[in-house]
């Protein structure tokens, strides 16, 4: 499914160049299931953008479900990504002026979707996942899980084929994070979708099959 | 998709309670004022516009050579009317006014006023279809005994009963009957009478003439539908030189037409055209009102944008949830959009509050007519171009967020020399600044008028207009006023001190040439007592005195600047003729004003008791109070006048009305001068807002590195300083090119001197650094422990 050949991503500083991504060689299949661990500013979250669509690399070449990346324009990597891929951030990055429910449904609207299909949609997944009862709060009134829980509902509402996470438990406790990498695990096994997290735990890097580990941008064996 | 952005963006304004306070206080007060000008600049267009036959109707106007130069003027002779009925088919009608002679005396039962009125011909209800309560257009002036009322006048003479029919006498003697009521005069109509009365009246008060050399009606034309205007002026140009070939006083003045919808706004001639006037300031007024708009959305954009640093993380993750500019565009606008229609609610809630204060302002009685769809129309119209014009900018600049950048929170605003901000800051105060040095200016020409030499004495003077009795009683009621001590100084005059009456042109004089007669002079009479009781100066030679010199009853009196134009180097004694009237010089009185303070005073003849008086002067005594000496005065006219009421007028306050248009212009820039440094300062106050915000960790640091409050203070007024300084470098030569050119109007003009530039720029420095310490000092005060607490 991805296909990352010699990725280099540079930035010019005072005429030095430093790498934040060097000869990154990766093949990744549907279904997988996929950490990338290393230290801070060994390019993690670099690598998950590149991978997303999100950040330009400067060299090599990258393959999305047989589409050549690296060849799309702007608006034809927006539309591609906001099909295919689901994003989940240490952060949660959720809407504060809008409700659980309205957070959720967003990414439908902008796939113009029609009102009375996103409402079943968003219905499903809250159910799904339980907070049919908080579907009118506000992400201020939500603890930090439940906030991350939303946050990996809105990655998913659109049915993506692949999900990057960051770092998704970062924020939380030790059981919170339990609960998120556990529905990350059933959503790899029951429904098949590919995840690819960014994490620091080794805790969290053996829910997935297969760990990377990044070293100063490049891949470590 | 439509309510999710709206949903979003009200949520948003509610959450950010003092940025949304300041934008929409500063859209709606740049909304209000907009739609007030818009208001009085739909009255001034609409003028005289929405007759039933506006397209057709035309004012007669006169052309010709007065004082070296071309001029036109729309008093027209009195024959002129009848003659171009009767020799022109394509004329279906004409109307003749006369709105100065008609200020009588109304009576009706026990109410009695002296009220302003015109004669008009049978036509006028047709052509100029006023709206009428009651009657019929078509005949209500056709009886010669016939009066139509205004409803306000109806309502004065007979309260609420119905005044049709009913009987209203006309300087005391002659008898009318209510033939019809009009609606009040709309504000849009250069109309202001109270009551109508035929044109065979005017002719039986020995009003009317057939001297085509007199010029004091007004000459309407209703033209058949399809005629030419060019082709009947062509036609029209020499009817007075026509009528006047065969007489002694030939006439050299051409006719022309004017549209009737020009006339409002067209009224200020130059060689002979009308060129422009009232249009003029409309244009004015338009512009400034689109920039106050201007400057409000300038300030929404400048905080929408400056608050990119909190929207971008929104960016952000809208984006990498799949938005796509268009989305974020069309979010963004929604969000101005809802800004605007907020502010445009309370901004005609405001309009409707000030309105009667700002009628009052103005002199007009402006309105917002709900029942008209079109203000609807334009209401949502406006409210939407104030949406996308404030709502653009920052919806571009914002979607072109990269979200990687703004989620990582490394979306910082660059410190740049020039950024758009700024830009957008300077022109706010740049127009600020020239509009407080032109209020400042204007005030200063009129208190330079104001200080003019007016030639006479204006304290406890006051004047009584002949009417009734008075005339005939003049000597009775002077010596009633002497003798009770309710007065000390008695005159009478052709006219008030402060009115020109009347002027005319054909005299011819010792070393006089033929263009001579075309210099147009002031005609004053006044008796006896005029030099003692106005307290005029004579300069050469005395005043008139008829007891002592018999031959005075055909002397005159020159003014100063008449010797000079006249080119007399020894006037006393000169003769005057003008046709079969000769006048002998016996004095030179010191120039009086008698007309605008603003222009050189024009050349006079003040005539002795050649003409009749209609004025009675006096000057009021002091002696034991003016209030006591007031009342010996009012018995004194009821006692020789008794059934007129006592309608007295001051000077002091005649003189006052003067000023009047530039007090006017001068209140209304210093308003907008008031309203636009407010708006600016409300944008102001949110940016050093933010601008302390954004810096809290910056101004930590330093405190920590030893920095004091005053510092710290002078560190973030600092850029905005710059700003001001800027500003008012651009606004200083635009103030004073506009200033010359509206100076320029008048003769009369004060200079404009340094200090007035340099108070304009401190005050708008103070104001903009009053208004940037406040954030300024809260953030210098600020515990550095607090804003250095790592997230």
């Amino acid at each position: 499914m991805i296909k990352l050949k010699n990725i280099f991503k540079w930035v010019n500083s005072g005429g030095n160049r430093v790498f934040l991504l060097k000869d990154i060689n990766l093949d990744i299949k549907e279904g997988e299931f996929i950490s990338i661990m290393g230290p801070s500013g060994s390019g993690k979250s670099t690598l998950l953008n590149v991978i997303g669509m999100l950040d330009e690399f400067n060299e090599g070449e990258y393959q999305f479900l047989d589409q050549p990346v690296h060849l799309l324009k702007e608006k034809q990597k927006a539309q591609f990504y906001k099909t295919h891929i689901g994003f989940v951030f240490q952060a949660y990055h959720l809407i504060d002026e809008l409700t659980v429910y309205e957070n959720i449904e967003t990414p439908l609207l902008y796939q113009n979707i029609k009102s009375s299909e996103r409402q079943a949609i968003v219905a499903d997944i809250l159910d799904r996942f339980n907070i049919v009862g908080k579907k009118d709060l506000f992400p201020a009134q939500l603890s930090g899980g439940q906030q991350q829980l939303v946050g990996v509902a809105r990655a998913l509402v659109a049915k993506p084929k692949l999900i990057l996470a960051d770092e998704p438990t970062g924020n939380l406790n030790t059981k919170q994070g339990e609960e998120i990498m556990q529905l990350f695990k059933q959503l790899n096994e029951e429904d098949g979708v590919t995840i690819i997290q960014a994490t620091h735990s080794e805790k969290n890097a053996a829910y997935g099959s297969k760990i990377i580990n990044l070293l100063d941008g490049r891949v470590d064996k | 998709m439509l309510k999710n952005f709206f949903k979003t963006a009200w949520r948003g304004m509610v959450k950010n309670k003092f940025y949304s306070t300041i934008n929409i206080l500063g859209l709606t007060i740049g909304m209000a004022s907009a739609i007030l000008i818009l208001l009085w600049i739909q009255n001034e267009m609409s003028h005289d516009r929405f007759y039933q036959k506006t397209d057709r109707i035309y004012l007669a106007n006169n052309r010709d050579k007065l004082n070296g130069q071309m001029m036109a003027w729309s008093n027209t002779p009195k024959p002129l009317g009848l003659a171009i009925r009767n020799d022109y088919p394509e004329v279906e009608d004409i109307v003749r006014i006369d709105e100065y002679a008609a200020n009588l005396l109304l009576t009706a039962g026990e109410k009695h006023f002296i009220l302003h009125g015109i004669f008009a011909d049978s036509g006028f209800l047709k052509v100029f279809s006023l709206p009428l309560l009651e009657g019929n257009a078509a005949t209500a002036l056709n009886a010669p005994n016939g009066i139509v009322l205004t409803k306000q006048l109806a309502v004065k003479l007979f309260g609420n009963e119905d005044p049709m029919g009913k009987a209203v006498s006309v300087d005391v003697t002659d008898m009318f009957t209510v033939t019809a009521v009009l609606e009040d005069l709309p504000p849009n109509t250069r109309f202001n009478f109270e009551y109508i009365l035929p044109w065979s009246y005017a002719a039986k008060k020995s009003m009317d003439s057939n001297n085509w050399g007199s010029n004091s009606i007004l000459t309407y034309i209703l033209l058949k539908p399809g005629a030419s205007q060019a082709l009947f002026d062509e036609k029209i140009k020499n009817i007075t030189i026509n009528h006047t070939r065969d007489g002694a006083d030939k006439s050299t003045t051409e006719v022309f037409t004017q549209r009737l919808k020009d006339c409002w706004l067209y009224d200020k001639q130059e060689n002979g055209m009308y060129v422009g006037g009232r249009i003029e300031r409309v244009k004015l007024f338009a512009i400034i009102a689109a920039l106050i708009l201007i400057i409000a959305c300038i300030n929404f954009m400048n905080l929408s944008t400056a608050r990119s640093e909190s929207r971008g993380k929104e960016v952000g993750i809208r984006k990498v949830i799949g938005a796509q500019r268009q989305f974020l565009i069309a979010q963004f606008m929604a969000e101005s959009t809802l800004f605007a229609i907020v502010a445009g609610i309370l901004s005609v809630i405001v309009v409707l509050l000030v309105l009667p204060a700002f009628n009052l302002l103005i002199g007009v009685n402006l309105f917002i007519d709900f029942s008209n769809p079109y203000y609807w129309l334009f209401a949502l119209f406006f409210i939407l171009l104030t949406g996308l014009l404030a709502g653009l900018y920052p919806a571009f600049y914002l979607s072109s967020i990269k979200p990687i950048k703004a989620l990582k929170g490394a979306f910082k605003l660059a410190g740049s020399v020039v950024t758009p901000r700024k830009v957008l800051v300077v022109i706010q105060f740049t127009f600020a600044i020239v509009l407080i040095i032109s209020t400042i200016i204007v005030s200063e020409q009129i208190k330079f008028a104001q200080n003019r030499d007016a030639g006479y004495s204006r304290s406890n003077l006051a004047f009584i207009i002949e009417f009734g009795d008075a005339h005939k009683n003049y000597e009775l009621i002077k010596r009633g006023l002497l003798e009770s001590g309710a007065a000390t100084d008695v005159a009478q005059t052709s006219a008030p001190m402060t009115e020109s009456w009347g002027d005319s042109w054909g005299f011819s004089w010792q070393g006089s040439t033929e263009s001579d007669k075309k210099t147009d002079f002031i005609i004053f009479g006044a008796a006896d007592d005029f030099i003692t009781t106005m307290k005029s100066k004579i300069v050469q030679g005395r005043g008139i005195d008829v007891i002592q010199y018999k031959t005075d009853s055909t002397a005159c009196l020159l003014n100063e600047t008449a010797v000079k134009v006249m080119r007399l180097k020894n006037p006393i004694g000169q003769l005057i003729t003008n046709g079969n009237d000769k006048l002998h010089v016996v004095g030179v009185v010191q120039d009086f004003i008698l007309g605008t303070p603003y222009e050189p005073v024009q050349q006079m003849i003040i005539c002795g008791p050649v003409l009749s008086g209609n004025v009675i002067n006096f000057k009021l005594n002091p002696k034991p109070t003016i209030s006591a000496s007031l009342q010996k005065a009012e018995a004194v006219f009821k006692q020789y006048n008794p059934q007129y009421p006592f309608n007295i007028r001051y000077y002091d306050h005649e003189y006052k009305l003067k000023f009047q248009d530039e007090q006017q212009t001068g209140m209304l820039a210093s308003l907008f001068a008031g309203l636009t440094i407010l708006i600016s300062c409300l944008g102001l106050l949110g940016l050093a807002t933010f601008v302390a915000e954004t810096r809290v960790k910056e101004i930590g640091v330093r405190k920590v590195l030893g920095a004091s409050v005053q510092g710290i203070v002078a560190l973030l007024s600092k850029d905005f300083l710059k700003l001001i300084l800027i500003s008012f470098l651009i606004a200083s030569p635009v103030a004073w090119m506009l200033m010359h050119s509206w100076l320029a109007s008048y003769t009369y003009q004060v200079n404009i001197s340094l200090w007035v530039f340099i108070i304009a720029g401190a005050l708008s420095a103070a104001i903009a650094f009053i208004t940037v310490s406040f954030q300024a000092i809260k953030a210098a005060i600020a515990n550095p422990i607090k804003s250095l607490r790592t997230e």
